[in-house]
């Protein structure tokens, strides 16, 4: 909430939400210790008359007056229950089921069964890492809880994970919580988000994950259980539940088990780079790249035979993306976005002699929509027009300000599908090597 | 009813009188154990921050309307720096988005963003700032 570092510059603030919202704001200001001076509006501001929102604005003109000149601020001590390592116990008498139950009535499950915890568990699978349990891999937004090694071996337990998967889930878990990958905006936001990892190197192969046919879908057990132990340890530790704070509209399955998969290194074609030596790693590493997405559109492309017919298409299908960019947030035209080129389409592309370099600026000079066609209440038109100098209705718009933002990634086993994932606003990808 | 259709109803009829009935055999038959399990909550450790107290009057202030871009939100805005004018004396109000439309977006995305989007609308030296989350 950017009034809260308004606050921070000595500047006193009042924030208007509605009545759907108000919940998620407080919320938000309480895990950065703040509680800022509110007025709630009934609920919709948005998508109602001109008349509608004036009529909005006078009912609650006098509290806005009160608010901006009698509210007084209180000073909390700092909050911390207790020492986060290490993590309390809860005794318990029934059964496996009678613990599902009640870890879900009381919000420390996602919905589907969880293996219990037991202290001799996480144990085991504490060693499957050099890291010490007491070691704090960040605090969770939006509740700001402690994610410890321990608790990040906790519900690696309750997903069913082997120890050997730990060190990777560790890694995703540090880069979910890297400021740029903006986790506290895709597990509180209205739309479809989630989290996606794709992994690199020697650990793909090392535990299992899958990296080709079907690598994202079911069966394939390191995915499954490391996509799932992912959601778990940041929204259990986050407090992320719907209805509020999380104002999902609709969420969906990768709310359960994230999106994750290797790159499939096997089938890159010859002179192409894996995607994290592209991100400045060496081959020989192993590398999470984590992003924050909304659901992938599949290119489905059975046809082309030649790269320049199979990029035409790919301009025209990622073309409407723009709705989801550029004229509500055109920030996201400055944050990469991720082409998940399945290998056959690849081979197409690369059969013919074109670089991934060839193919992402062939790409980024299709996929644009004229300017004609932007949103007239767009609030960005100004900036955009700044940023791409002289602009007619039939100027072309990119997808992106610069055709390096379309990073390519090698997804999936045979078939002509290819994947597209377009960034939650503000997320960047993040790389962290996975240490044993 | 056809009697695909027919087939079909009784075998969901009959996966629902299962659910309905209870647990599966396997679970009623398992035993009740005393569980010593790890909490996976964690605990929270938050800072309080430092909030600033408003001004007493208005009069000869500089009001700042922020919007985040947002629909309407703007719009809510104008009107509540209309209402102010007539009813507060000798104040002066700022609309964020003429003055710094690099600072409208509805989702800022990162506490980096947010702080260059402060200083921005700080500089404009508000004596208060009231700011429209819309939605």
């Amino acid at each position: 909430m950017d009034q809260l570092e308004l606050e921070k510059l000595g500047i006193p603030t009042v924030t208007i939400a509605t009545t759907e919202f108000a919940p998620l704001a407080r919320d938000t200001a309480f895990g950065q210790g703040a509680e800022p001076c509110f007025v709630v509006v009934p609920h919709p501001m948005g998508m109602i008359s001109l008349a509608e929102i004036r009529k909005k604005a006078e009912a609650v003109f006098p509290e806005i007056l009160k608010a901006a000149t009698e509210w007084k601020p209180v000073v909390k001590p700092t909050l911390l229950a207790k020492s986060a390592y290490p993590a309390g116990r809860l005794k318990f008498k029934g059964t496996v089921e009678d613990i599902n139950t009640t870890f879900f009535s009381r919000g420390l499950s996602l919905g589907i069964p969880i293996i219990p915890p037991t202290p001799e568990l996480v144990g085991e699978m504490l060693k499957g890492t050099s890291r010490k349990p007491e070691e704090v891999v960040g605090r969770v937004p939006p509740r700001m809880g402690v994610l410890t090694i321990e608790l990040v071996a906790t519900h690696a337990v309750m997903a069913g994970c082997k120890p050997s998967y730990i060190p990777l889930l560790i890694a995703a878990l540090e880069a979910l919580l890297d400021p740029r990958a903006n986790w506290r905006g895709v597990t509180t936001t209205t739309a479809t988000s989630a989290a996606m990892v794709i992994a690199n190197g020697p650990i793909v192969k090392e535990i299992g994950l899958a990296s080709g046919q079907g690598a994202a879908g079911k069966m394939h057990h390191a995915n499954a259980s490391i996509g799932y132990a992912i959601n778990l340890a940041l929204d259990i530790v986050g407090g992320s539940k719907p209805p509020t704070p999380d104002k999902s509209t609709l969420g969906g399955p990768a709310d359960f088990v994230c999106w994750i998969f290797g790159e499939n290194e096997d089938m890159l074609p010859a002179g192409w780079n894996p995607y994290h030596v592209d991100r400045g790693f060496k081959e020989s590493e192993s590398v999470v790249t984590v992003m924050g997405i909304y659901p992938p559109v599949d290119n489905i492309d059975h046809w082309s035979i030649t790269p320049e017919e199979h990029v035409n298409w790919w301009g025209h299908l990622v073309t409407p993306l723009l709705s989801i960019g550029g004229p509500c947030w055109i920030t996201q035209m400055e944050q990469p976005h991720i082409i998940g080129l399945g290998p056959e389409h690849a081979q197409l592309v690369a059969g013919a002699g074109w670089t991934k370099d060839r193919f992402r600026k062939a790409l980024w000079e299709k996929a644009r929509i004229p300017f004609s066609a932007w949103p007239k209440g767009c609030p960005n038109t100004d900036l955009l027009l700044k940023k791409l100098g002289e602009v007619t209705p039939d100027t072309l718009i990119p997808l992106t300000f610069k055709p390096e933002d379309l990073y390519v990634v090698i997804a999936g086993g045979y078939g002509k599908h290819s994947h597209f994932f377009a960034p939650f606003p503000g997320c960047f990808p993040v790389s962290k090597p996975v240490r044993k | 009813m056809t009697s695909l259709g027919f087939t079909k109803g009784l075998l969901i009829a009959t996966i629902l009188a299962g659910i309905l009935a209870g647990p599966i055999d396997i679970l009623a038959d398992e035993k009740i154990q005393e569980w010593d399990l790890i909490n996976p909550e964690g605990v929270i450790k938050i800072d309080p921050m430092k909030l600033n107290p408003h001004p007493t009057s208005l009069e000869g202030k500089t009001v700042m309307l922020r919007s985040n871009g947002k629909h309407n939100g703007d719009k809510f805005l104008i009107r509540v720096g209309e209402l102010l004018k007539d009813k507060v004396r000798d104040i002066k109000i700022i609309y964020s988005w003429e003055v710094a439309p690099e600072t409208v977006d509805p989702i800022t995305g990162s506490q980096e963003r947010s702080k260059k989007f402060a200083q921005k609308l700080a500089s404009f030296k508000p004596d208060l700032v009231i700011a429209s989350q819309a939605d």
